[in-house]
Parts: structure tokens; C-alpha cells; sequence
């Protein structure tokens, strides 16, 4: 661009002159179009049609990975039954990867990695403080234990199964004895039941 | 380098031209710009320098030396307080001083009120330099210092640099005032009404206070004020400043008059409503994130109105820049000008933000901001000044060279891998696992200790920049040693102002054939009637106030709306004296400086913290702790989520790896129970409800809270009632010397995991709900625990 077609003003201020150009067209339209893209997105969003809100979108995205995580199971039941089934059916492997990364998010501050314990006790060994039957490891999770020592989880958790597959993916560390873990507490129970798979209805 | 003096040009002064031919007398006040130049430079590297600590601190957290006053929660806020308001403000008060006397052809209105200026000004940023170390905080960022410091920087700011810049305006004898002021104006008046309305406290004592607003009414307007503070702290002072300096120093016109008048008002109206995209997917109403997301897209352009009449004007001055330091810092200042308001709206749109906000992608816009636009603007400014204020030759121009390419490698040094690391977290927070079963990086830390490189180069950096910074201090002392014995003091001569003033005839329309709205509108175009502004002070600055009063009622109003929106139900109990304690504490050491208390409606975040915040979560929360950065997790539903023993142990030895200072500090020191009624008494003022047993001893009720905890942490094996240090072998827990232990109850730390335990309940776990378990059941062993 060459200055010697603009147009000075006569304004001077200490010696600082001022071109009278005008407003370069691209900054002026580029201006327009974000005056009008806004509109539109206020408009689209906030025009009160359900839906299209952050939360909305939150929810429709949740439904969508709990469809694609348990779709196939449905809601599970704290049975001792079902408990064996997903610790020990192989089908059941890629749910208790659940139970697995839920215990990676939310429980290794305290029992440690493998389980080893720490402010928490050491979960692979065959001493249990509250736990007399495998269902018990449901309850501890959902309602805490140790007058909230170890802290309610109910309703933390997106689904109902997460507690389920959790307990599962704890039970599975008993007798693991990870090297250096916290020495036993409680008393030692019954080992688990044996896992008699049941016969498939198809 | 210009070798041209300052005024030496006499004529300048005559060319005000007065009918009666009366001209007065007058020179210019170089004295104060030569003060408020130094206090630049000084306070500039004083600002690096704790920037480099609070850098080094997230590498080496032991550099603080397990002591109170170098932690990084407590640091950060000084290097943001320094760099903001101590370098860059008084790098903003040389430039107005030396270019309002030259654009008003009129001495500062008044000696006086510049020395109290410079000298208030000061006294706050010492006082901000021993409070902030000290612990004592609004928490709020950027408006971190408490409130007897507020009305000083109150007076400060209106009573002596106000006052004294709009009667130099009055008095002036330039008839219009030119573009830079203008940007002065929007400055001084917005400031003064973001710093009043931002900083409404109930003090109780003298170095504590609570705001008048909670939670989600706090947080707007927080960041009605902390994005303000960057549009008119940091922008339109440096654009006054470009204005002036720019065309002085390549001695160029400025390239566009009327893009100066649109670009001027759009700033100052948009501005100020694009606050709440530093809240988006937070607890407040999602259309006011949408309105903050869209007025921060349409203030792109607004923002570069400036760059493009920065970056234009140098047409002609190309050549130039190969050989002047002052235009390479200019054209570099600019260009990361335009990068960070390009980057600004892309970071306000909510999915962009999904993804950056928290990570240290938002440091690394800051400080392309801060480091390229305000402080290479400045390092500009002062090599054009040196030679002016100090009559002499600038004393290397090979060094101010050298600085220049040192900071802008520690620029480029800095940021580059502080974007990568906010990516790289930023993804990780959202990665799951291959099948989808649950998080990748589960557990927090590891998203921390990738990043750890990255902090490093960031280090070095600072360093570079820092280094920059020696280099001018040694060229400026060395221009100072060849000033004059003594300065030379011209004399102007200039008309005063003529009582009456005949505007040049409004324009004709320049098309034809059009409906007359056309032509209006033609003719409006000219932009005759800001002409007229121009020399209409007081109608100027009255215009710029409505400008800012109308787009923040905008956001005022939702702001009282939504507290009628808010569900307060009475299950959702304020804290107890003790949490309340314990949250001043949380506030006092800066945790929201690393730590968030907002979880946002994702499923990544759901996952990994527990249900999105509500906003009736907050009703109590004065200040609101939601924070910015998350170095280390969220903690809004932290409350019962680990044992009380988990969080002593966890103050006292943070886990490996993790940038957490050992808080052991926090064990010794007294939790000041006196202090807690007049907490638990200014609470209750601004709102929140306490039953009349709590209330008629709230210092008691606290020290039953304190021992429950203690009794708990006795019944999980965890330390005793009286604390030893247990890292200290000399001191056998036989020996019972009062300097090296502390009954427990008495600790803040005790304080502080109170409130941990309370986050994000609805009600306080004390006083507790007989479950019928024995504390038997709950004793067993855990003797290889470190705190026994």
C-alpha cells in the first residue's frame, strides 16, 4: 500500500498527524458478521427450545455411554450370585473393567495401586475389618464403613452397576498378597463361594 | 535511536494559534515520568523474578523451605499483583504523565497530587508485598489485597491520579483531544467503578473481610471485574500508550482517524459484558455464558482496530525497524496483541473452552499477553524515553538490540510449551480408556507429572525474559549516569483556551439520489459530531461512563435476578464456626491458587468428581473458591470423600511427585479461636443462618468440632492429642518441650480438614449422627502409618 494517496487530516497533537482513511472493508465485514453470527447463536440457544443446552447436551452424552457401557446387562442386582458371575464368567470381563477403572479413580488414595492398603487396609490378603460375606463389600462401598473413615459412595457414582463391578473388581484381589502390602487387620473369613456358572437361557 | 531532545521545538507551543495573540508561559513535569519510569523498571524485574519463584515452586515445591511465606499459593497472587498493577501500572502512569502534558499542551495540573500519585501508589504495592506473603487475601484474583490496601488504591486512583488527569484535561490549551486520551479517559473511570463495586466487603478485623456477595453473584462479579481489569488495565492504557509513543517514535501519521473513533467505542462497550466467558459450563446461568462467549467473538475485530492502526502506521517505517530497537519492541508488542485477541475469542467459545480451561493454556495466553503486548510496550516506551528524559544519548543501542531478541527468544520459550502442557492435560482429563470402561489417567497426579518438562523449559524461559529485563536496568543506569548535571527545563509558550469555539460546518452529504435516512446516515459517517466530542471533556468522559454503566447493568441485573433463582433451601446449612475457620484458612494459604471447586457438566469430569455443580451449592461461599487453574484436583465434592486421617497425612507429607508443598506448617501454627465470632458474626450479617446455640458461642462450638476430629483421628490410630513432629528424632515424644509440640485441636490444619470434610455437603457431618457403631470397631491397627 502506498501512503501517498491518503488523505491527511489536519489534525496534529504534539506533532502526531492522522490520515482520514477509511475503515479497511475486510475489518469492517468481519465485524458485521460476528454482530450476526451472534444473534443467530443467541437466538438458536436461548430462544427457549428444550434441548439445546449445555446441561441437556450433558445428559443425552451420559445416557449414550451408559447405553453403550451396560446396555446389554441392564441394571445388575447385588447378589452374591451375580457378584461371582462377574468376577470369575468371562463374559463379564470387559464390565468389571469398570470396576477396574473405578477403582483406579476413586480407591487407590487410600488401598493403594494393587490394593495394598495404606490409610486404608490391604485388600488382597484374607483379613476383612467389616466384610463377612461378599455382599458385605456392596454395602461398604455404597454406605461407607469405619464411622466414614472409608466414605459412603452411593451416590457418586453414574450407575448402579459401578458399585457392583467395583465390588467384584475388589473381591478378585483377595489372596493376591501383593509384596509389602499393610499388615492384616480384622479377621480372616470364609473364602469366597465357588462360581457355578449358571446355564445360559440361549 | 531518535536524537531529537524533548522539547526543543518550541514552536510547537505557538501553534495553538489564539486570536488575541495572549500566549502563556508553562513547562512540563519530566520529574514524575522520570520517577514513575524507574518504579517501571524495578518493580518490572521484581515481578519476573517472583514469576520465575512461583515457576520453580511448581518443580521444586521444596524450594519453599517448608516455610509459610514461599509457598506457591500464597507467591502467585504477588506475581500477578506485581506484574499487573506494580509494572505494568506504573509503566501506564509514565506514559500518561509525559503524553497528557504534550497532547494537552499544559503542565500536570497539579505537583502535589503527582508525588501523593507516585508515592500512594507505591506504599500500595509495598503493602501488597507484605500482606500477600503474610497470607492475607481477598482470594479473589487480581483484587487478591484486603480492604483497608482497596480504599487506598480508591484514593489513590480517583482522588490524586483522577483529579489531578481531568483538571490537566480542563486546563488544557489543545483545543480536541487526541485518540490516546481518549483511551485515558475509558481507563481512569472504569477502573475506578471495576476496583469499587468488585471490592464491597463486611470487614471483620482489620485483615480480614467477607463480600457482600456469594457464591455464584461473587464469581460474576469477580470476572465482570478480572476481565475488565485486563481490558482496562492492561488494553486501553497500552493502546493510549501505542497511540502516542508509536507515532512519535517512527514519525509516521497515524494510519487511520475514524478507525480510531469505531474501534475505540466498540472496545469500551463490548468490553465490559464479555466477563462471564471466564465461568462458562460453571454454575451460572448458561445464557449469561452465552452472552459473555458472544461479545467476546464480536469483540475480535474492536481489538484489532488497534493492531491495525498500530501495524499501519509503520507504513513507510519498515526500513526502520532493522535498526531501532523501539519500533522492534513496538511491532512485536502489537503482533502479540493481535495474537491474544485473536486467541481471546476462540478461548471464549464454550467447546474451545471445554478443553482450556483449568489447563495452562490459559497461563500461556495471559503471558502472551502480558509478556509480549504489555511488557515489550513498555520495554518500547522506556528505550524512546531514556534519551528524552534524561537529556542525554541513549547509552547502547547494540544492548537494547540484545534485549529485545533475549526476551523475545524467553517469550517464545515460555509460552510454546506451556500451550503444549495445556493441551497435553487437557486431553488427558478427558481421555478414556480404549473400551470406555472409565478414565485413562484416573488418578490425577499422572496428569501432573507429564507436564513436568514442560514447566521446566517454561522456567528458563522467565529466565531469559527476566535476564532481558538486567540488561535494560544496566543501559538504563548507564544512560542515567550521562544525564546532565542539570536537566534542562524549556519554557512553551501557548494560547489558552478561547471561551468560545466555532466548529467547521457540518458536512455535506456526499451522495445523492438516496432517501434522507441515507444521507443522515452519510453525513454521520463523517464522524463531524465526535469531532465535537473531542473538545468537550466533561461530555466525553460522561459518554464513556454510559457506555460502561449500560453493558455492566446488563450484567449486574441477572446478577441480583438470579439470587431469587437460586433454591435456598433449609437443609443447605451454612458452615460451621469451624469450617467457616477452616475455609479462611484455604483462603488465607491461596489452595484456590492450584485447586478448583467447580465441576463441570461433563461426562469426564462426572466421572472423575462426582455430579456437576449446582449453583444453591455456593450460597454461603463468600468469597467463592471456584478458581481458575487446576494443578491439583477439584475439590468441590471433596467433603467425606477420604478419612480425615487420609488429610493429615496428606498436609503433612503430600504424595511423590505431586507440586504440593507439605502444608507442616499448618500443625504449628494456632488456629486463632478468638477470632471466630466475628467471622461467624459478619457471616450472619451478610445472610447466612446460624441456630442460637451455635451462635452464643461460636468460638466454643468450634473447639468441640476440633476435638471430635481429634477423637476420630485417635480412633483410627492417627496421631496423638498432643502432636510431635515425627520426622524430628531428637524430639522423643517423652520430652515434652511446648516449642516442638502442639496440642492438635489447637492447629489450623484441624481447622482446615473440617472444611475439607464439608465440601459439597449439604449439611455439616457435625455434629455427627449416632450410627450405634462402637469406636471399638473402628480401632485397629495401622501402625506402618507415618503419623503415629
Amino acid at each position: 500500500m502506498s501512503s501517498q494517496k491518503d488523505l491527511l487530516s489536519d489534525h496534529a497533537y504534539d506533532g502526531i498527524q492522522e490520515y482520514d482513511n477509511p475503515l479497511p472493508g475486510w475489518w469492517k465485514w468481519l465485524f458485521v458478521l460476528t454482530c450476526i453470527f451472534s444473534v443467530v447463536y443467541w437466538v438458536y440457544f436461548h430462544s427457549g427450545v428444550d434441548g439445546r443446552g449445555i446441561h441437556a447436551e450433558y445428559d443425552r452424552h451420559v445416557a449414550q455411554v451408559m447405553l453403550e457401557r451396560f446396555g446389554d446387562i441392564g441394571v445388575l442386582e447385588a447378589t452374591e450370585e451375580q457378584l461371582l458371575a462377574a468376577m470369575y464368567d468371562p463374559e463379564f470381563d470387559k464390565y468389571l473393567k469398570v470396576g477396574e477403572s473405578t477403582f483406579k479413580t476413586n480407591c487407590v488414595q487410600c488401598h493403594g495401586v494393587a490394593g495394598e492398603g495404606g490409610v486404608g487396609p490391604n485388600m488382597t490378603d484374607d483379613h476383612y475389618k467389616t466384610i463377612k460375606e461378599l455382599t458385605d463389600i456392596v454395602r461398604v462401598i455404597e454406605n461407607g464403613a469405619a464411622n466414614g473413615a472409608m466414605p459412603p459412595w452411593k451416590t457418586r457414582f453414574s450407575h448402579p452397576n459401578v458399585t457392583i463391578l467395583t465390588a467384584a473388581y475388589v473381591a478378585k484381589m483377595r489372596g493376591t498378597n501383593v509384596a509389602g502390602g499393610k499388615s492384616p487387620e480384622g479377621t480372616v473369613i470364609p473364602p469366597w463361594p465357588k462360581y457355578v456358572p449358571q446355564p445360559k437361557d440361549n | 535511536m531518535v536524537e531529537d531532545k524533548a522539547g526543543v521545538v518550541l514552536e510547537n507551543g505557538v501553534q495553538g494559534g489564539a486570536q488575541d495573540g495572549h500566549l502563556e508561559s508553562f513547562t512540563y513535569d519530566d520529574k514524575i515520568v522520570r520517577m514513575f519510569a524507574l518504579a517501571t523498571l524495578g518493580w518490572g524485574i521484581v515481578a519476573f523474578l517472583v514469576g520465575l519463584i512461583v515457576a520453580l515452586l511448581l518443580v521444586l515445591p521444596q524450594l519453599s523451605l517448608c516455610l509459610p511465606y514461599f509457598t506457591f499459593g500464597r507467591l502467585r497472587p504477588l506475581h500477578t499483583n506485581a506484574a499487573i498493577f506494580a509494572f505494568a501500572g506504573n509503566a501506564v502512569f509514565a506514559a500518561v504523565y509525559y503524553s497528557t502534558q504534550r497532547l494537552c499542551k499544559a503542565r500536570m495540573w497539579s505537583d502535589t497530587l503527582s508525588h501523593l500519585h507516585f508515592w500512594g501508589w507505591q506504599l500500595i504495592i509495598v503493602s501488597a508485598a507484605i500482606t500477600l506473603p503474610l497470607g492475607i487475601t481477598q482470594s479473589k484474583e487480581y483484587a487478591e489485597l484486603e480492604w483497608p490496601i482497596d480504599i487506598l488504591i480508591a484514593l489513590v486512583w480517583v482522588g490524586f491520579f483522577g483529579v489531578n488527569f481531568f483538571m490537566t484535561l480542563i486546563k488544557r490549551r489543545e483545543r480536541h483531544m487526541y485518540v490516546a486520551l481518549w483511551f485515558y479517559i475509558a481507563t481512569i473511570v472504569t477502573v475506578a467503578l471495576l476496583h469499587v463495586f468488585n471490592n464491597l466487603v463486611v470487614p471483620a478485623g482489620l485483615f480480614k473481610s467477607y463480600p457482600i456477595y456469594a457464591g455464584v453473584q461473587d464469581a460474576f462479579m469477580q470476572w465482570w471485574y478480572g476481565h475488565n481489569a485486563v481490558a482496562f488495565f492492561l488494553t486501553t492504557p497500552f493502546l493510549g500508550l501505542m497511540y502516542y509513543f508509536l507515532p512519535k517514535a517512527a514519525e509516521r501519521p497515524v494510519f487511520s482517524y475514524k478507525l480510531s473513533i469505531v474501534h475505540f467505542w466498540s472496545i469500551v462497550f463490548i468490553y465490559i459484558w464479555a466477563g462471564p466467558h471466564h465461568l462458562h459450563y460453571t454454575a451460572t446461568p448458561a445464557w449469561a455464558q452465552s452472552l459473555g462467549m458472544v461479545f467476546s467473538l464480536m469483540l475480535w475485530m474492536p481489538s484489532w482496530g488497534g493492531m491495525i492502526n498500530g501495524l499501519l502506521t509503520l507504513r513507510g517505517a519498515w526500513h526502520r525497524v532493522a535498526t531501532d530497537p523501539v519500533l522492534k519492541f513496538f511491532v512485536v508488542g502489537i503482533t502479540f496483541y493481535g495474537m491474544s485477541t485473536f486467541e481471546g475469542p476462540m478461548l471464549s467459545i464454550k467447546s474451545v473452552n471445554a478443553l482450556s480451561h483449568y489447563t495452562d493454556w490459559t497461563i500461556a495466553h495471559v503471558h502472551s499477553g502480558a509478556l509480549g503486548w504489555n511488557g515489550f510496550m513498555t520495554f518500547g516506551m522506556l528505550y524512546w524515553l531514556l534519551p528524552r528524559i534524561f537529556q542525554t544519548k541513549l547509552y547502547s543501542v547494540k544492548l537494547a538490540t540484545w534485549h529485545f531478541w533475549v526476551a523475545t527468544i524467553g517469550m517464545l520459550l515460555y509460552i510454546v510449551p506451556i500451550y503444549v502442557a495445556g493441551l497435553t492435560q487437557g486431553l488427558m482429563w478427558r481421555a478414556f480408556n480404549p473400551d470406555g470402561s472409565g478414565l485413562l489417567y484416573g488418578q490425577f497426579i499422572e496428569t501432573v507429572r507429564v507436564l513436568n518438562p514442560m514447566w521446566w523449559a517454561r522456567a528458563i524461559g522467565g529466565t531469559l525474559y527476566l535476564g532481558g529485563a538486567l540488561i535494560m536496568a544496566y543501559n538504563y543506569y548507564m544512560t542515567w549516569r550521562s544525564r546532565p548535571a542539570k536537566y534542562d527545563e524549556p519554557v512553551f509558550r501557548a494560547a489558552p483556551l478561547a471561551p468560545t469555539f466555532v466548529d467547521p460546518p457540518v458536512p455535506q452529504p456526499r451522495i445523492d439520489g438516496v432517501l434522507e435516512i441515507g444521507k443522515k446516515l452519510d453525513v454521520w459517517e463523517q464522524f463531524h459530531w465526535h469531532r465535537v466530542w473531542e473538545r468537550l471533556p466533561v461530555r466525553f468522559t460522561v459518554w464513556v461512563v454510559i457506555a460502561v454503566v449500560v453493558a455492566s447493568a446488563f450484567e449486574m441485573i441477572p446478577t441480583f435476578m438470579i439470587r431469587t433463582n437460586i433454591p435456598q433451601t433449609g437443609a443447605f446449612a451454612p458452615y460451621t464456626p469451624l469450617e467457616l475457620y477452616g475455609r479462611d484458612v484455604y483462603i488465607s494459604e491461596g489452595c484456590y491458587n492450584c485447586h478448583s471447586q467447580m465441576i463441570r457438566p461433563m461426562f469426564a469430569e462426572t466421572e472423575r468428581y462426582g455430579d456437576y455443580s449446582k449453583p444453591h451449592e455456593f450460597v454461603h461461599d463468600r468469597p467463592f473458591q471456584w478458581g481458575s487453574r487446576r494443578i491439583g484436583p477439584d475439590l468441590a465434592r471433596e467433603g467425606s470423600k477420604q478419612s480425615n486421617l487420609w488429610h493429615i497425612q496428606h498436609f503433612w507429607k503430600p504424595e511423590e511427585g505431586s507440586p504440593m508443598p507439605a502444608y507442616q506448617y499448618l500443625f504449628f501454627d494456632k488456629a486463632d479461636y478468638k477470632s471466630i465470632p466475628a467471622r461467624v458474626k459478619a457471616v450472619s450479617a451478610l445472610g447466612s443462618k446460624y441456630d442460637p446455640d451455635v451462635m452464643a458461642d461460636p468460638a466454643e462450638h468450634a473447639r468441640a468440632q476440633a476435638r471430635w476430629i481429634v477423637e476420630d483421628l485417635l480412633a483410627q490410630n492417627g496421631p496423638d492429642r498432643t502432636f510431635y513432629n515425627p520426622d524430628d528424632a531428637n524430639n522423643p515424644k517423652e520430652k515434652d518441650d511446648p516449642k516442638k509440640s502442639v496440642m492438635l485441636e489447637d492447629s489450623k490444619v484441624i481447622a482446615l480438614i473440617a472444611y475439607m470434610q464439608r465440601l459439597g455437603l449439604d449439611v455439616s457431618p457435625y455434629p455427627p449422627v449416632d450410627t450405634g457403631e462402637t469406636g471399638d470397631e473402628r480401632a485397629q491397627s495401622n501402625e506402618d502409618l507415618p503419623l503415629n
